[in-house]
């Protein structure tokens, strides 16, 4: 299997999207090789207010080479902001 | 026993040194605190962080590049296992673990571990699955760290338990199937009891993706009695490894060794007391591959 590139659209999800991805962690739950992991986000640390309860959090595609291409994340995202391509 | 053992375990297991539990041993209390705090503050992130101007996403299709591969393996591998001065805290350098079976969890929490223990939310399975899970036992310095930060504290259980408490919590995981692990952060400082689950285990990841040893096989294998084996395939379900597998035609199951991790969790599925634990050293294919 030839390298597989997952995106994840941040002007949707994320620090600066409409979408928290504390409160819906659907790609995090519905992967079964769990390539996704949930951070808070790291570059702005001045942004965040609160270095022992940031709230800014972001989700990253960590573990590409895991992925199985089944598609499920791209179904369960409620704001089709994830990508996945070869 | 295995390279940590000899270096940190005064002649006994690595786990069961006592000197390894005291942070006041090991470097002052306050330095201790201030890297657990760092490392904690961001330890989702920790993935993130670079190796070598890499950082962690897609590590497997980085460590297939010719050369560049090798060396940033060699890289990482050093860095989990770093003993150096200047350990950097955002990226856990120094931090692994090996699996344990319940007795040797049970022995730990009863006496080596310092108090005050406390029980709060797996930060792996967090950040993997976003589900807060209060499984994870954390105690010395440590417990002291993670008061300060409300993502990892359950709202109904804020103050340190007793180690009866912590016991009987570990059995309880033990028993749903998580592996007992323990852990060094930074080494040879042990402040963690985890009940980890593949694939959402950071550590697991990491070894059973890309050979990376995060976390250690135990000191101990399974041991199947093939007279006593009933073929109620039980057992199977319950590994983490897929190391037991059914075979119809014999109607009992076997064992791949290679892939036992010597965790143990297969046994509360037996009633038929057909599968024990024996010392990794007893079985002469298996001796010193953790």
């Amino acid at each position: 299997m030839g390298k597989t590139t997952i995106n994840i659209d941040y002007s949707i999800c994320g620090e600066s999207g409409k979408i928290d991805p504390r409160e819906c962690t659907k790609c995090l739950k519905v992967c079964d090789p769990a390539v996704f992991i949930m951070h808070e986000t790291i570059g702005m640390e001045d942004k965040q207010e609160d270095p022992y309860d940031p709230q800014d959090w972001r989700i990253t595609p960590i573990w590409g080479s895991l992925c199985n291409r089944c598609f499920k994340c791209v179904d369960a995202c409620p704001e089709h902001a994830i990508n996945v391509k070869w | 026993m295995c390279q940590w053992c000899l270096k940190h375990g005064a002649g006994k297991k690595w786990y069961m040194n006592a000197k390894n539990y005291q942070a006041d041993q090991i470097s002052s209390e306050e330095d201790m605190v201030n890297y657990l705090e760092e490392q904690w503050m961001n330890f989702e992130t920790v993935f993130i962080r670079k190796i070598m101007g890499f950082s962690s996403k897609n590590l497997g299709y980085k460590m297939q590049m010719p050369l560049i591969g090798k060396v940033l393996r060699w890289k990482a591998e050093n860095m989990i296992h770093s003993e150096k001065d200047g350990r950097n805290p955002q990226r856990a350098d120094g931090h692994f673990g090996q699996v344990i079976p319940l007795e040797d969890g049970k022995a730990i929490l009863s006496e080596l571990a310092a108090e005050p223990i406390l029980c709060n939310y797996c930060m792996c399975r967090w950040m993997q699955r976003g589900e807060k899970e209060a499984v994870c036992l954390n105690f010395g310095a440590l417990s002291g760290v993670l008061e300060k930060m409300p993502r990892f504290m359950p709202k109904e259980r804020t103050n340190p338990i007793d180690r009866e408490e912590a016991i009987e919590i570990l059995e309880q995981n033990n028993k749903k199937g998580y592996i007992g692990s323990v852990w060094f952060q930074p080494v040879p400082y042990i402040n963690a009891i985890c009940s980890c689950e593949s694939p959402e285990c950071g550590g697991l990841t990491l070894r059973n993706n890309f050979d990376l040893k995060a976390v250690y096989k135990a000191e101990y294998i399974i041991d199947l009695d093939q007279d006593k084996c009933q073929g109620c395939k039980q057992c199977v379900a319950m590994c983490q490894f897929s190391a037991i597998r059914y075979i119809p035609s014999m109607d009992r199951v076997i064992i791949d060794y290679d892939k036992c991790f010597g965790c143990g969790v297969c046994r509360h599925a037996c009633n038929n007391d057909a599968l024990k634990l024996i010392p990794r050293e007893e079985y002469p294919g298996f001796d010193g591959e953790y």
